[in-house]
């Protein structure tokens, strides 16, 4: 629910109620104030029957106004002063019209009468019915104005919120976009722009700071990485090893490539994000994917993976250089994460771009294997390479989803044509 | 043949010395800028490596300044910058080659054969091993002058191997030579072992002696000692 529908909804309920007591106590104050006018009206009627009886000692005759008749009655013995609410009978209209009476006993010729003076209520009541429609029509009024205010006004007023809330829908930490929040004169709003542009401002350099970092640790590391290197191809020149000198040479050769791939991976994603490689050209994907699968002949032979390929023409505007290391990535891992005399699948039409491969009998929960670092148990990889790959999808808005459907995992490219 | 490097990290530096180091190969280093371009006045080389991060200058002046005076010397960069924009910069200018660091020693031995035979022997194409003789344009191999047929990545291993001989050279360095160091198939080597078998194989039979030698598990060495 809308704010401002939940605001116009209480409004309207409050504004209802107010409105309701209102008129309900302006009824009664009215009535009130009316009924009494009546009363003080008959009161002076009943002081002068009463004058007429004292002096003359018997009724006066009964009168029949237009809205005041006066009836007398005989009975036995005295009646106790009472007001009461009844009708009376308009001749002139021909109709009943509600009415205020007051009736009184007295004596006179020796017999006591019962003396109603009765007198009609029609012209207050009118009086009340014009107030009625008068509430009626100012609430409806009220009403009116309360919709159009909402409408034009606050939806006006609260701009500057919606403003700040797309902004913040489109907010990137990797773009060079800044958040501006759009001028109001309203506290709150000026209040959550300012806190809004300063957080965004502060993200962004604490983002800033840490890609830094990372490009930073990242090529002060090569140098060292580089020295180790060459210290150890020095080193396996230098003379004859036993076969415990050489397993550990080994090792240490295995760790420092590992070391190197993983630096390389880091500054590689670093450059990705940042939007560094633009060499964007046309390239003939298939021609590519062809060469790559040339080149990675003697790894498929090795494990006697069975290959079906289906290619068709694609062109890509992409950088050589990424998609050489788009196709790397995703070769690698399916023949990685394949068993010796398993199978790879690969489609390339005008749309898409699909590699299946067999491996693991369960499927990878996508979400995790696109986290940095995510690797399986038994992989002597870096863990990086599906990030590196989704975020080159990424840059160029290519879809990217993994599947699995026994039993192959389905690594999908979706191109954005 | 004669090699300037020009690279500030001492250790890295006197590695590639001494790799480089064998009988007709003379070897400079300078750390820095100023001493970098008191050499290449003076003197000239075959080959320079040159690092372009000095500490006291940019070693893309010193490339400028060595095509501008014409020298002969191949040049190639090695630069811990993997930068496409630089690479292009330097490629540009007139270097040779580009690697990138961290390299192997044999990979550096082999680009650099690379430059110097396009450069020094007139663009000789034709490399010699006792009974082996290679036409690098041709890409054919003849034993006793009997050509032998090579894959290409077979092909690119013994050329590897000859620009290094006598050296032992790293599986890692094989791997990454041979299909690049994008793929990340860190854990096994074994594909390497069986290519090495067939080229092996290949020279056996077309009467070669067995020049190939594995070393302690780590690498091979191509001698003929």
């Amino acid at each position: 629910m809308k704010l401002l529908t939940r605001y116009n909804r209480i409004n309207l309920a409050t504004t209802l109620v107010v409105l309701f007591i209102t008129g309900i106590i302006y009824y009664g104050a009215i009535s009130f104030i009316l009924n009494h006018q009546v009363d003080k009206d008959i009161r002076i009627e009943q002081q002068e029957i009463l004058n007429y009886i004292k002096q003359y000692n018997k009724l006066p005759p009964a009168i029949d106004y237009k809205d005041q008749h006066v009836t007398f009655y005989d009975i036995a013995a005295p009646l106790k002063r009472h007001y009461t609410d009844t009708d009376f009978y308009n001749k002139k209209e021909n109709e009943y019209e509600s009415a205020r009476a007051l009736i009184i006993s007295a004596s006179a010729g020796g017999t006591y009468h019962k003396i109603v003076i009765v007198e009609s209520k029609v012209e207050t009541e009118d009086l009340i019915r014009i107030i009625f429609i008068i509430t009626i029509g100012v609430i409806l009024f009220l009403l009116l104005v309360l919709f159009i205010t909402n409408r034009f006004i606050l939806n006006r007023i609260w701009q500057p919120f919606y403003n700040m809330l797309n902004q913040l829908k489109l907010f990137s930490l990797s773009d060079n976009k800044e958040i501006r929040g759009a001028d109001s004169a309203i506290d709150e709003f000026i209040e959550l722009n300012k806190a809004v542009e300063a957080m965004s401002v502060r993200v962004k350099k604490d983002y800033k700071d840490l890609k830094a970092f990372t490009e930073n640790a990242s090529h002060e590391l090569l140098t060292p990485i580089a020295v180790i290197n060459s210290k150890l191809d020095s080193l396996i020149q230098a003379g004859e090893y036993n076969e415990t000198q050489s397993k550990l040479l080994a090792d240490v050769y295995g760790a420092v490539t590992r070391l190197t791939r993983l630096n390389q991976s880091l500054l590689l994603l670093v450059k990705i994000e940042n939007r560094l490689v633009t060499d964007e050209q046309e390239v003939d994907f298939k021609l590519l994917l062809e060469e790559k699968l040339s080149q990675f002949k003697e790894l498929f032979h090795e494990k006697e993976l069975v290959l079906h390929v289906d290619l068709h023409d694609k062109k890509l505007n992409i950088s050589r250089y990424l998609a050489d290391i788009l196709l790397n990535n995703l070769l690698s891992n399916a023949i990685r994460h394949n068993y010796v005399k398993g199978e790879i699948q690969i489609q390339l039409d005008a749309e898409k771009l699909i590699i299946k491969n067999t491996g693991l009998e369960n499927p990878l929960v996508e979400d995790e294997i696109l986290k940095r670092f995510n690797k399986s148990p038994n992989s002597e990889g870096i863990g990086l390479g599906l990030t590196i790959t989704r975020q080159i999808c990424d840059n160029y808005k290519y879809g990217f989803g993994y599947r699995f459907s026994t039993p192959y995992h389905i690594f999908t490219i979706v191109f954005n044509n | 043949m004669k090699i300037l490097i020009i690279e500030d990290e001492r250790g890295l530096s006197e590695s590639i010395a001494d790799y480089f180091a064998e009988a007709g190969n003379i070897c400079e280093q300078a750390a820095d800028y100023m001493s970098a371009m008191a050499k290449i006045k003076l003197y000239s080389y075959d080959c320079v490596l040159l690092d372009i991060t000095l500490p006291d200058g940019n070693g893309l002046n010193l490339l400028k300044h060595l095509k501008q005076s014409n020298d002969p010397a191949g040049v190639l960069i090695i630069s811990a910058k993997n930068s496409l924009d630089d690479k292009l910069q330097g490629l540009d200018i007139g270097a040779d080659d580009y690697l990138v660091k961290p390299f192997h020693l044999s990979e550096l031995k082999a680009r650099v054969m690379a430059i110097v035979r396009r450069k020094t022997f007139g663009g000789s194409n034709i490399l010699n091993f006792n009974e082996i003789n290679i036409d690098l344009l041709a890409k054919e191999v003849k034993v006793n002058n009997v050509t032998v047929k090579f894959t290409r990545k077979e092909f690119a291993l013994l050329i590897y191997f000859l620009a290094n001989k006598g050296k032992v050279v790293s599986k890692n360095a094989i791997a990454e030579h041979l299909w690049g160091d994008g793929i990340d198939i860190a854990d096994n080597f074994d594909f390497i072992y069986s290519h090495i078998k067939n080229v092996r194989k290949k020279l056996e039979e077309a009467g070669c002696k067995d020049y190939i030698k594995a070393a302690y598990g780590m690498g091979y060495k191509l001698t003929d000692q």
